[in-house]
């Protein structure tokens, strides 16, 4: 027989009776001033066991018992809780919970290092090329018009370009409808840039900065790169992915405390710009070497691009959140390409 | 562990016919870290759907170290409701990010469904914490109602837009009010007397004209440079004092942040609890700005240096500070006072638990 001192709750009023509860095989008896009740244990429930916090006992009708005595709800309900006992066996000890530590972290670390990404390029994969077509014709329609002019490049030349255009998507089969749009785009600079579903924008600055048609060329390459690879949803899906894992681990502290999440955020993703984008110049050196171009020339325009974003920022190259790989690094994987 | 014992009652010092009770936080940061830490890599390793069970524990912990008079409050909340309420929250919020990076034309849909959708969420949300906190086995219960709630939103929202954001405080006083007097303890209704409206309000002010002034005085200082040091010439690049200036100015954003949200919340919360009271028991709050403003900075330091672990810390020495601040007075026993009224509510209250099976954390 078990005995322990209780505060008894009839659950009709907010009085309290102190109670003494003696726990029998079948049966527990509740005995106090002006009350004693038999109560059968089938027909009591009893909450999980969470850190030192009182038991609560509830009885048929709402009633309730409350107890510090953790010892005898323990013999009394030995296996009341099959989960969430075997979570307080595991948070009461510093072992489990330096364990659950290293675990925590393990997992944050792959999440974040090879899980995310895989589990994007995995979802991506089950997203209809021309639902990607939709969203890449609402991303142009936004800034068609507000940064983009059409070209003002002559038609002779815009021709020439859509012809070397033609001859790098040519017979890819992929399914995307690829398209080159040049535009006219003043406060972008020498840049292109791909849309999900196959569209290609290039600015006019580009085609002026390139010394040769083949360094263009190996430009469009690397944006047919970022298509085929579905890099924009797979980017999209990975920033909702980081942004999920964040909440999960920093979602306790305060607002203002979570402010301090956004910085580690901010440098993951471009962590992640940064890969896909050295999965797009891969992808680029291979297609200029089938069509029979050299990767030299993304080499060059590289170099091209550097020193002219350099000019235009006012020789100010402190660039702390640079999402594309070292300009240097890229240009030693062109010329070492096979 | 020492664990207080049942009849342990705080301290009551009688002042007249009232009696005053400390209201205890006996949580320990130790003991929090490891329920904290353990139920965290659960939730990782099912990819997120414990997340619910490590909700009701975490809360548990923290109403079950809440004691009035000596007796803890209880979370009732069910997991399975909250995991069912946080996978809708999980799809919507889906579907409002790919529209967000995809459809950004269609933004504006996205902002109109939140603006009727959000007072919903918050209604549902009150009422199913209300429901699910208990007090000497009595349940709390809301009644706001959504028309209420929208109708505010929209009302005072406007007000907001129109006076260029001076009707903001307005905006929260009134949602403040709505959210205090909805609530009732068992049949007892809170209530919130007038006099928390002025001193809810006038820490906005402080903050706006001390805003405005501090914007004043930037202004004139960038004009005395340029005079003295000269205009930027375009294309040379940012001068040196003025990137220092910039630099100064984002981390005197970041430390007035915190000054304004300890101030702000200090004041109003004491506003709201000295105003607020339940049958025979007020209360009494003096929460002090400057407590609030080096709570709020020091565990911002603590869980950035500590890479979020200091966050359990942070969570129970917060707690502590805001209930070693309040105190409850009763004119009656409290044994006495939900006795007759408290006798309808459960009824009601069953009858009612199956709308509220459902909770979007907010």
């Amino acid at each position: 027989m078990t005995e322990f001192d209780a505060v008894y709750y009839d659950g009709r009023t907010s009085a309290r009776k102190p109670v003494r509860v003696r726990g029998y095989t079948l049966v527990i008896q509740i005995v106090g001033e002006g009350l004693r009740l038999d109560v059968p244990l089938g027909k009591v429930r009893v909450d999980p066991p969470v850190g030192g916090t009182r038991r609560a006992l509830h009885l048929p009708d709402g009633a309730q018992l409350q107890t510090d005595d953790h010892a005898a709800v323990e013999t009394l309900f030995p296996r009341a809780h099959a989960l969430e006992g075997w979570v307080h066996g595991l948070e009461r000890r510093w072992p489990y919970a330096l364990a659950a530590l290293a675990v925590t972290a393990v997992v944050a670390w792959w999440s974040v290092v090879d899980g995310l990404p895989l589990a994007a390029k995995i979802v991506s994969g089950f997203v209809p090329v021309a639902w990607e077509a939709k969203l890449g014709e609402q991303t142009l329609e936004f800034f068609e018009g507000r940064l983009c002019r059409p070209s003002a490049l002559g038609a002779a030349r815009r021709q020439a370009l859509q012809q070397r255009f033609a001859r790098l998507t040519a017979g890819l089969a992929d399914g995307y409808s690829y398209r080159l749009l040049p535009r006219d785009c003043r406060g972008v600079g020498a840049n292109a840039f791909a849309l999900p579903g196959g569209t290609v924008v290039m600015t006019d600055a580009l085609v002026k900065l390139a010394q040769s048609d083949d360094q263009i060329s190996a430009v469009l390459a690397h944006e047919i790169g970022h298509v085929r690879h579905r890099h924009g949803l797979r980017m999209a899906l990975q920033a909702a992915g980081l942004a999920a894992l964040a909440a999960a681990l920093f979602g306790d502290a305060t607002s203002i405390t979570s402010l301090a999440t956004t910085l580690p955020v901010a440098l993951l993703q471009s962590g992640y710009t940064r890969e896909l984008e050295t999965e797009a110049d891969d992808y680029a050196f291979r297609r200029l070497r089938k069509i029979g171009l050299s990767p030299k020339a993304f080499a060059e325009i590289m170099l091209l691009l550097e020193k002219d974003h350099k000019k235009r920022s006012g020789g100010d190259s402190r660039n702390y959140f640079s999402t594309h790989p070292a300009t240097a690094k890229r240009i030693e994987r062109a010329l070492a390409a096979p | 562990m020492a664990l207080p014992s049942t009849d342990r009652g705080a301290p009551a010092s009688v002042a007249g016919s009232e009696k005053r009770h400390a209201v205890e936080f006996t949580a320990h940061a130790g003991e929090y870290f490891r329920i904290w830490i353990v139920n965290l890599a659960l939730t990782v390793v099912t990819l997120g759907i414990y997340s619910a069970w490590a909700k009701v524990r975490k809360r548990r912990y923290f109403y079950g170290h809440t004691r009035i008079d000596g007796e803890s409050f209880e979370y009732r909340g069910n997991p399975l409701a909250i995991l069912k309420g946080r996978l809708i929250a999980v799809a919507l919020f889906a579907v409002f990010y790919a529209i967000g990076h995809y459809a950004p034309l269609y933004i504006w849909a996205v902002y109109l469904v939140l603006l009727f959708f959000g007072p919903w969420l918050v209604v549902r949300s009150l009422a199913f914490n209300a429901y699910n906190t208990a007090y000497r086995n009595v349940r709390f219960a809301f009644s706001g109602t959504y028309a209420t709630c929208l109708g505010l939103v929209l009302g005072y929202g406007l007000l907001t837009l129109v006076t260029l954001g001076l009707g903001f405080p307005f905006l929260r006083r009134r949602l403040v009010q709505f959210a205090a007097v909805s609530h009732s303890y068992g049949r007892t209704r809170f209530a919130l007397d007038e006099g928390f409206k002025k001193p809810f309000v006038r820490p906005y002010f402080v903050v706006i004209g001390v805003s405005v002034l501090l914007g004043v005085m930037l202004a004139a200082f960038f004009a005395v440079m340029i005079v003295v040091a000269g205009a930027p010439k375009p294309g040379a690049g940012v001068p040196a004092w003025m990137s220092t200036a910039m630099i100064a100015g984002v981390v005197a954003f970041y430390a007035l942040l915190f000054l304004q949200i300890g101030y702000i919340k200090a004041r109003t919360v004491n506003a709201v609890w000295n105003h607020l009271s339940v049958g025979p028991m007020r209360f009494e709050s003096v929460l002090r700005a400057r407590d609030l403003i080096w709570l709020y900075f020091s565990n911002f330091v603590a869980v950035v240096l500590t890479v979020g672990l200091a966050t359990p810390w942070a969570a129970v020495r917060s707690m502590r500070y805001r209930v070693s601040k309040t105190t409850a007075i009763t004119s009656d026993p409290l044994d006495g006072f939900a006795q007759a009224e408290a006798q309808r509510v459960n009824v009601a209250g069953e009858e009612m638990a199956d709308f509220f099976d459902i909770d979007i954390a907010l």
